[in-house]
Order: C-alpha cells, then sequence, then structure tokens
C-alpha cells in the first residue's frame, strides 16, 4: 500500500544490553531528550507567533484586512510544519510527509492564494498544533529535564561527592537537617543506595523519555501530516500507475509471444508451402513430405494460437461465468482441485478476469512448487467484498516476498483496493487469501 | 449422409462442406448462426428429411459467445434422431458435461484442429451421425484430471487408462485395437479389467458405455 | 498531483429557464412545496439519531449506533440531491465515500464514518432545513393564491436559495475528495478498457488467424491424403494453402501492430508514428521532439491517440496534408494532429474521438477538438509526462 510515511528508524543496532537495560545509553534515547530539550523553546515561539496572528486576524475580520492576515498566519504555521518535521525526522526518526499543499485556481491571483490557505484543512491543523503544542512542551520539558538530571545526579553521587566538601561546605546530600542535626549522606552504604535508587531512577526515565517522544511523535503524525483523504489520493494515483503499467506490459507480452510463437511458426509454414508448391510437379514425393511437415507446422501453430488465447481471456470466462472458467483451470492443474463457486450473480467482467487470473496464477504455483496431493478452490461474496481462497496440503514456505509470482500478484490486486494474505507454514499446509471490491 | 453445418466463418464453412462432399456427403444446408440452425433443421424435419448430422461452431451471430452449445442441447432435445458435433477453438470440460446430459447418443464434441486429420474427422462425423460418440481427447483428459475417483484411477494400468480413455472419446474396440496396434481381443479384455476395477456393469453399444464412463468420472 | 480544468462546473441556474409560467416554474414550486414534508422527515430522522447517539456514546452502543445514524444521514443527502437534480436541475456530484483501510475491522468503519465530513454536513443540513422548509411552504402557498404575478420572482429568489445550500451542504467538501472520487472512477475506467482490450484482442484472434489456421490445415490435410492418388489436385490445394498462409500471416501482423507495435518497444515514438504516418491515406509530416523516451505505458497511449486521429484523418477528414507534433512541456507530454481537410468533427459525437477522451481523461490527460466546419481541424491531446526510469520501480 502505498504510505505516505515509511516506519520509525531510530531503533539502536542489535543491541547487546536487553532493551530494558540498554535505553539510558541509547542514541535514541539521548536524540528523544534532545527533542523535549528543545520543544520548549520552540513551541514558546510557535505559540506566541500564531495566537498573535489569529486574533490579530480574528479582529481585523469585520475591515477586510483580517482576511489576508489570517492567511499569512495559517501559511506562517504552516511553515512551523516544516521545520518541525525536519526536527520530528531528525531527533525521533519519524518520517512523516508533508501534507497536502494548499492550491490555489489557476488564475485566481494572490485572493485564490488567500482562499485557498484558508479553506485547507491542513493549514487549521498546523495551527491547532502550533496552540496544543505549548503547553504540552512545557509539561513534557519539566518532566524530562527534571527526572532525567536528577536520576543521573544520584546514580553517579559516589564520583562527584567529593567535590561538595570543597565548594559547598558539606560532606554530602543533606536529606534532612533542622538546624541542630542534619542527616547527610556520606556513608559507603548510603552511597551505594543512593546510587542505586539513581540507577532505577535512571532505568525507568529512559522510558519515560521514550514516552514524552512518543507523544510528540503522535501529534505531528496526527496534525501535521497528509490528511487520510490526501493520503488516499496518493495510493490511488500509485494504483492507477499500476494499473496502466501493467495493462501496457500484458499487451506487450502478447505482442511478443505473437511475434515468437504463431507468426515466426507461420513464416516456416509459408516457406515450406512455397518450396511444395515449386516441387509439385517435378518431383511429388518431395512435395508432399513437404506438405506433411507443412501439415504439422500448422497443427502446431493452432495449439499455440489457442494456448495464447487463452492466456489473454479464455472465452469461457465470458460466457459462462466464473464457476466454468475455474473449473477449467483446476482440470488443467497437475494435482485433483475441488472448485467451490458460490456468487449469487456474476460480477463485473473485470473484476471476473482478475479473480480468475488469481486463481489461475495460485494454481499453477501450486502446480509448480506445493508438492501438494490435493487443493481446493472456493470463491464467495461477502458484503461489497469478493473472497477467493485456495489452499493446498503441499509442503508449505510459500513467502509472498520473495519470488516474483506472489509478489507480482499482491501488487495487481493492491492496486484494485484488492488483500493478499498468505498462509504458508513451513510444512503445510498453505491458505492463500485474496479480497477483491464487489462490482456487479 | 445428409450433413447441415452451422459455422459463421464462410472460409471454414466452404472448406467444410468440400471436405465432406469430396468424402461422398451430402451437405444439405450451411449456416452461420444459431437461430438459422434452428430453423433449417426444423424445417428438414418438418419435411421428413432430417439431417443426419449437424456440424456446429460454438461461437456464432449474435453475441459470439455459446450460442452453438445451446442450439446443439436444443437440437439434442427436440430431434433425438440428429446426430450433433460441436466444433470450437477451445474444449471445455463444463461444455462436454451440458452436451452429454442425459445421453452420449449421437453427439460429439471436438477442438476445430481435429479437421486437419481429414480421415478421422471424418470418421467422426460419422459416427456421431450413426449415434456414437465423438469426445475429443482433450476434454477425456480433463474429465480424467479433474475426476474425483483418483484413488481408483490410480489402480489402473498405464495401458488400462490409454484405453479408458479411447473409450471415453467414443471409439470401437476395433478402433481402440487400430490405434494401439494390438489385436481386438486384447482391447476387449482391457476392457472388462477396466470395467471391472471401476465396479461398472459391462454395457452394450459403444454409446452406453462411453456414458456409463463419463458418469463414472463426473460423479 | 494535477489539476484538472475541464471538470463539469455546476449547472448554472439560467439552465434551468428563463423567468415565466414554464414547466420549469412549475417544477420548482413542486420543490418549494415539497420542502416543508420532505425537511420534516430529515429533521426529525437527523435529530433522533444524533441526539440518541450522542446520549448513548457514553455506553459502548452509543458511537456504533450514532455512525449507523450518520450513515442513514447520507442517504438523506442522496435523496435530496435527485431531488434538486429532477426539479430544479441542480447537477451535484456524488461526494466520495469515507475512505477506508482494506481490511480495517468494524471499530475502523465506525471511526471513519464518525470523522465523515460529508455525513456531518448532511446532518446541519437536516438542521437547517425545517425552519426554511415551513417558510418556503407558507409564501409558496400565498403566493400561488393571492400573488400569482409575482409568483414566479419569488419561486426563483426561494429556489436559487435552496440550491445554494444544496450545493454548499450536500455537495463533494473539497478539492481533495473530488480527487479521491476522480481517481476512484478513473481506475475503473483503466482496468476496464484493459480487460475489454483483452476480450477484444482474443475476438480479432478467434475470429481472424485461428479460423484461418484451421482452414489452412483442413485443406492441407486433404492435400496430404490426395498426394499420392491425385497429384495435379494436390498440387492445386497446395497452392491455395500457400495463400492461405500469406493472408494468415498478414491478419497477424496487423493484429500484432494493433496490441502493441514492435517498432515502439524497439526504437520509440519517432519511428513508430512515421510507420503509422505512412499508412494513412494522406502525406502525414510527422515530428517528434522529445529529449528522452517516457514511460512505456505514457509512450503506448500517446501511439495510439496518434493512430486513431490519423485513422480518422483518412477516414472522414478529405485532407489533403496532415501534420504531427510530438513534444514536451514541464511535466506535460503534447501531441498535436492537424489536417486541411473539411472539420467538423465532434468529440461528442462517433466513438472514435470520444473514447479516445475518455482514455487519456483516466489517466489525466486532456482533449480538445477544434473543428470549425470547413476546417481545418486541430487535436490536441496533453498526457503527463512520466519518465521511464521513474515507471521502474
Amino acid at each position: 500500500m502505498a504510505m505516505a510515511y515509511g516506519p520509525d528508524t531510530g531503533h539502536p543496532r542489535a543491541p547487546r544490553l536487553p532493551a530494558w537495560l540498554g535505553a539510558p545509553l541509547a542514541a535514541r534515547t539521548w536524540r528523544e531528550f534532545c527533542h523535549l530539550l528543545l520543544g520548549l523553546p520552540l513551541s514558546l515561539c510557535y505559540f506566541a507567533l500564531s495566537v498573535t496572528a489569529l486574533a490579530v486576524g480574528a479582529g481585523l475580520v469585520v475591515t477586510f484586512v483580517g482576511i489576508p492576515v489570517l492567511a499569512l498566519g495559517l501559511a506562517m504555521c504552516r511553515g512551523f510544519g516544516v521545520v518541525e518535521r525536519a526536527r520530528a525526522r531528525a531527533f525521533l526518526g519519524s518520517r512523516v510527509g508533508d501534507p497536502e499543499p494548499a492550491r490555489a485556481e489557476p488564475g485566481t491571483g494572490l485572493t485564490g492564494a488567500v482562499w485557498a490557505v484558508l479553506k485547507s484543512g491542513a493549514s487549521w491543523r498546523h495551527l491547532l498544533y502550533a496552540v496544543l503544542h505549548m503547553p504540552w512542551a512545557v509539561v513534557a520539558f519539566s518532566l524530562a529535564v527534571t527526572v532525567w538530571s536528577t536520576a543521573w545526579a544520584l546514580f553517579t553521587y559516589p564520583l562527584w561527592r567529593w567535590s561538595l566538601p570543597l565548594h559547598a561546605g558539606t560532606d554530602g546530600i543533606q536529606v534532612y537537617g533542622d538546624g541542630t542535626r542534619a542527616y547527610v549522606l556520606d556513608s559507603g552504604a548510603e552511597l551505594a543506595v543512593t546510587s542505586g535508587v539513581g540507577l532505577v531512577l535512571v532505568l525507568l526515565g529512559a522510558w519515560l523519555v521514550r514516552g514524552l517522544a512518543a507523544v510528540d511523535r503522535a501529534l505531528v503524525r496526527g496534525l501535521l501530516g497528509p490528511s487520510r483523504l490526501a493520503t488516499r489520493v496518493v495510493e490511488l494515483e500509485s494504483d492507477r500507475g499500476v494499473v496502466v503499467d501493467v495493462a501496457a506490459a500484458d499487451l506487450r507480452r502478447i505482442e511478443r509471444d505473437l511475434h515468437d510463437g504463431a507468426q515466426a511458426r507461420l513464416v516456416a509454414l509459408a516457406m515450406d508451402l512455397g518450396l511444395a508448391k515449386e516441387k509439385a510437379t517435378e518431383d511429388p514425393r518431395a512435395a508432399a513430405r513437404m506438405v506433411e511437415e507443412a501439415h504439422d507446422e500448422v497443427k502446431l501453430a493452432l495449439q499455440e494460437l489457442r494456448d495464447l488465447a487463452r492466456g489473454i481471456h479464455p472465452a469461457i470466462l465470458t460466457d459462462r461465468g466464473l464457476d466454468a472458467a475455474l473449473s477449467a483451470v483446476a482440470s488443467r492443474c497437475t494435482v485433483p482441485v475441488t472448485v467451490g463457486v458460490d456468487l449469487p450473480e456474476r460480477p463485473a467482467a473485470a473484476v471476473e478476469g482478475i479473480a480468475y487470473f488469481t486463481v489461475s496464477e495460485l494454481l499453477q504455483n501450486v502446480s509448480k512448487h506445493a508438492r501438494a496431493h490435493h487443493a481446493t478452490v472456493d470463491v464467495w461474496r461477502t458484503g461489497d467484498r469478493l473472497l477467493i481462497q485456495v489452499t493446498d496440503d503441499g509442503r508449505g514456505g510459500a513467502d509472498p516476498t520473495r519470488g516474483t509470482g506472489l509478489a507480482g500478484l499482491a501488487e495487481r490486486l493492491d492496486a484494485v483496493d484488492g488483500v493478499l494474505a498468505v498462509h504458508s507454514p513451513e510444512g503445510g499446509p498453505t491458505t492463500v487469501t485474496a479480497e477483491l471490491p464487489w462490482r456487479g | 449422409m445428409r450433413v447441415v453445418i452451422a459455422e459463421d466463418s464462410v472460409l471454414l464453412r466452404e472448406g467444410l462442406t468440400r471436405l465432406l462432399t469430396d468424402r461422398g456427403h451430402e451437405v444439405v444446408a450451411g449456416v452461420g448462426d444459431a437461430d438459422a440452425l434452428l430453423k433449417t433443421v426444423d424445417a428438414l424435419a418438418a419435411d421428413g428429411a432430417a439431417p443426419d448430422v449437424v456440424v456446429a461452431d460454438v461461437r456464432m451471430p449474435p453475441s459470439h459467445t455459446d450460442e452453438g452449445v445451446r442450439a446443439a442441447v436444443r437440437l439434442r432435445g427436440d430431434h433425438p434422431g440428429v446426430g450433433v458435433l460441436v466444433l470450437s477453438q477451445y474444449v471445455e470440460e463444463r461444455y462436454a458435461t451440458e452436451l452429454l446430459a442425459g445421453s452420449s447418443r449421437g453427439v460429439g464434441y471436438l477442438l476445430k484442429d481435429r479437421v486437419a486429420e481429414v480421415r478421422e474427422f471424418v470418421d467422426a462425423v460419422v459416427r456421431v451421425a450413426r449415434g456414437g460418440t465423438a469426445l475429443d481427447p482433450e476434454v477425456v483428459a480433463q474429465l480424467l484430471g479433474r475426476s474425483r475417483r483418483q484413488d481408483v484411477l490410480a489402480g489402473l494400468t498405464p495401458r488400462e487408462r490409454e484405453v479408458l480413455g479411447l473409450m471415453a472419446e467414443g471409439r470401437t474396440n476395433s478402433a481402440i485395437a487400430r490405434q494401439l496396434v494390438v489385436s481386438d481381443g486384447a482391447v476387449e479384455k482391457h476392457v472388462s479389467n477396466i470395467f471391472l476395477k471401476l465396479g461398472l456393469s459391462p454395457s452394450e453399444g459403444d454409446h452406453r458405455r462411453v456414458l456409463a464412463v463419463l458418469t463414472y468420472l463426473n460423479s | 498531483m494535477t489539476t484538472r480544468s475541464d471538470r463539469p462546473a455546476p449547472a448554472p441556474s439560467s439552465r434551468t429557464g428563463r423567468l415565466g409560467f414554464g414547466a420549469a416554474m412549475w417544477k420548482e414550486v413542486v420543490h418549494l412545496l415539497s420542502n416543508l414534508p420532505v425537511s420534516l422527515v430529515a429533521f426529525v430522522y437527523v435529530t433522533v439519531a444524533v441526539a440518541v447517539g450522542a446520549a448513548l456514546s457514553v455506553t459502548v452502543v452509543g458511537l456504533p449506533l450514532l455512525a449507523a445514524g450518520l450513515a442513514g444521514a447520507r442517504l438523506v443527502g442522496r435523496v435530496e440531491r435527485a431531488r434538486a437534480r429532477g426539479l430544479l436541475g441542480v447537477r451535484i456530484e456524488e461526494p466520495s465515500r469515507p475512505p477506508r483501510r482494506p481490511g480495517g475491522g468494524a471499530a475502523d468503519a465506525v471511526w471513519s464514518v464518525l470523522g465523515d465530513a460529508v455525513a456531518w454536513r448532511t446532518v446541519l443540513y437536516g438542521f437547517v432545513r425545517l425552519p426554511w422548509g415551513v417558510l418556503t411552504f407558507a409564501v409558496t402557498l400565498v403566493a400561488l393564491v393571492v400573488l400569482w404575478p409575482a409568483l414566479p420572482y419569488l419561486v426563483r429568489a426561494m429556489t436559487n436559495a435552496d440550491r445554494a445550500m444544496v450545493r454548499g451542504l450536500l455537495g463533494p467538501s473539497d478539492e481533495l475528495e473530488r480527487r479521491v472520487a476522480e481517481l476512484e472512477s478513473d481506475r475503473g475506467v483503466v482496468v476496464d478498457v484493459a480487460a475489454a482490450d483483452l476480450r477484444r484482442i482474443e475476438r480479432d484472434l478467434h475470429d481472424g488467424a485461428q479460423a484461418r489456421l484451421v482452414a489452412l490445415a483442413m485443406g492441407l490435410g486433404l492435400a496430404k491424403e490426395k498426394a499420392a492418388e491425385d497429384p495435379r489436385a494436390a498440387a492445386r490445394m497446395v497452392e491455395e494453402a500457400h495463400g492461405e498462409v500469406k493472408l494468415a500471416l498478414q491478419e497477424l501482423r496487423d493484429l500484432a501492430r494493433g496490441i502493441h507495435p514492435a517498432v515502439l518497444t524497439d526504437r520509440g515514438l519517432d519511428a513508430a508514428l512515421s510507420s503509422v504516418a505512412s499508412r494513412c491515406t494522406v502525406p502525414v509530416t510527422v515530428t517528434v521532439d522529445l529529449p528522452e523516451r517516457p514511460a512505456e505505458a505514457t509512450e503506448g497511449i500517446a501511439y495510439f491517440t496518434v493512430s486513431e486521429l490519423l485513422q480518422n484523418v483518412s477516414k472522414h477528414a478529405r485532407a489533403h496534408h496532415a501534420t504531427v507534433d510530438v513534444w514536451r512541456t514541464g511535466d506535460r507530454l503534447l501531441i498535436q494532429v492537424t489536417d486541411d481537410g473539411r472539420g467538423g468533427a465532434d468529440p461528442t459525437r462517433g466513438t472514435g474521438l470520444a473514447g479516445l477522451a475518455e482514455r487519456l481523461d483516466a489517466v489525466d490527460g486532456l482533449f480538445v477538438v477544434h473543428s470549425p466546419p470547413g476546417g481545418p481541424t486541430t487535436a490536441t491531446a496533453e498526457l503527463p509526462w512520466r519518465s521511464r526510469t521513474a515507471a521502474h520501480r
């Protein structure tokens, strides 16, 4: 599926320590901490600027000037979004795609641009981010800085206690004191306990940092990313490209098959016949042999053309629908196949075609790789989806990410909002389920 | 033998007419679509001059889908005495099942390619006209491959499987013997073995035994 | 993403006719009178659905219930759009369905309906319509009885408000939504066209080369049998078969060219278009000015566009000369075919040009024909440029 953003890439590489131990030292934790540190000053700027722009713009809306001011403010928020997305990419390793641009109708000039910015939902989501992020940044910043610095300070206490008598005039951290008595951490055991508490805090703090960063990540993704609709547009555009490319590739393949197969054979045939024609009177026996050759040739050409035509579009599919066509495919499979088609009516011709080629590709896979004794094909409809399931009792281990067959099939199905799911444990059995949108 | 040909390609219609005429058969009518075929046969039958056999293409106008098969099924219902041989660029086991529904008397279903072997093709036409059966080896292979009785079929020797296939195509014992270059007696022995292994009672008449075999494979 | 300017604009209100006591006005009157009952039903429905759903949303049942209510509201929108289309002549595109992740569960479905702006706007529509429905009903009734000279003006004014409401609240919400609808239909067209192409090719093969080969096989079979007994007849048959096989080859070649010309794959547009031009009945000058070869699919579409247009020139234009120009501007591939024929080509009539326009439209292309009677004719097609490397992912 076309994704607007990829998976997070901030994972530490093959940690030797278990994750809960390694977290405080992982580069990722420190990057995320930096992100939280930077968050406060930046979000203060965003907040101040955007709230000012919003207030001025909204206040002046009754006059004419307010509207462009508001638009300018929104455009500025979109600018913040660029910075924030870059920051999230650098520190959080979260790749968030650009939101849909505010595009003016061509030829409408400045008013068009103003209107486009105001109308775009993404602009307002950016404004919302600028406003919402400030209180959050305050909380996150305080929590992160307090917990993280305290934790490390306690943990490393034995290392820096020596500086206290020199600079602070005490022997250690004073836990309690009322002028006469003071409880100071200075014995060896106390040092150890303090450092131990610090260690626990460090271990927990790392996860706190990560948790806070996760909220930031969600905020960026939810408010600064492309909307669901925009994602869908990107997806559909790529789908359409795939469909067009696949169709073009199909036609090229057919042309090549014709050229290499039947056409070549017919040329040979024409030559044979040409010779036979010449020889007919002078050497009837040689002519007869050539006619015989030509005869064999033409039978082969017919066979080839038939196979080619069946690969293009099986006539029985148009005539009788999926049930009959799939039975024919099943009968050509090398293993016995049980076909069950349970459809209340025939789907659209294009859907039928895709379903047919899906099953025929899957059964070819079964024939070639599965080493199965039996396979079943089931086709049925649930709501507005057409479901296809092909199972075999073979050796399993089919992997849709390897090999071009299943991967190509998955891509073709994906392009029409279909889904291909393969369940094939080592040793079998294999179940492949394909789902297509129903069109009547 | 009196033949009616239904085929929309003029080229093929002429070719078939020439081929059958050449072999001394009479082509009483050549038509280009299924409606005309049904009307012609009805008219001929009303005059008491029903043809012996109809040779029909599957894909014909107006819709260019499976008119031929539908017309053939109707003819078999309306005129049981008329043999029907269906020709097609493809053979589909589904159409074979439809054509054979109920009876395998006087019915044939062949790939168009088979006309290349002129003698065998004419033999098939004659066989169908006389009430026999002519099924394309491809259909038979599909039926054999698809049959749910794989366990029993696996119990046949390769030779017996071969004989079973030829039997399903509608050939007589002597024709099978010729094809396999063995004696008639050997074929008879194979046939009775096959019937024994499949648990079928031996039927008389070639088309009856074809039917038995096909029913067995389809069940 | 490209914005297309050829999107059908909402029908202007002038389309509904001049002011006066025509059929159009009576339709408008019917609309205004039916406002009251319809808006009453709509109001009751949305109020109940939203109130019940919202009230129960503290429990778990509420949200799905609210979602169901909203889905129903979309239905109200559909009815209202149909009513406006029938009586007011306002053509509103259907809003696209809320996008769903394929394979998403019931929770995803509920969530996507709850966030569906179209449904919420329809709810708003249901709320504001009731007072308006009461008003229009009353005013129209009064006007029908006492103010009939002013009736056309009143009716037009009120229905214009109706039109604005329907357009504003029941139409597809924005550019993106329209784009999704458009792309979905595009994808459908592309899929259907590809499937139809394959069926046509199969049919052509069946009726052409396959039939001819069967005849040929039959002839050769006969010749083989005759060879010994009647060599002269056999020789004649071989001669016929020879003619036949040459015809079959010709047919296959034409078919293959119609599927995808090999020269296009091997040499690109320039060479392929020159070969199309040479088969045209009028002299054609071909100029292809491209810095590099576009993606294969784009090349294919460009090729078939030109070959279809030149076929039209051959068949209908009665021209003395034609030119074909192909060039690139920015991210668009432009194709222009002109001829000095008699003009009068109409892309809305005839399947050739209309089909071409549809095919191009489905890939974000544009097709414009300028063909005044008497000529000359200029057909311009525009395609999004996709480079060869981008297509191979």
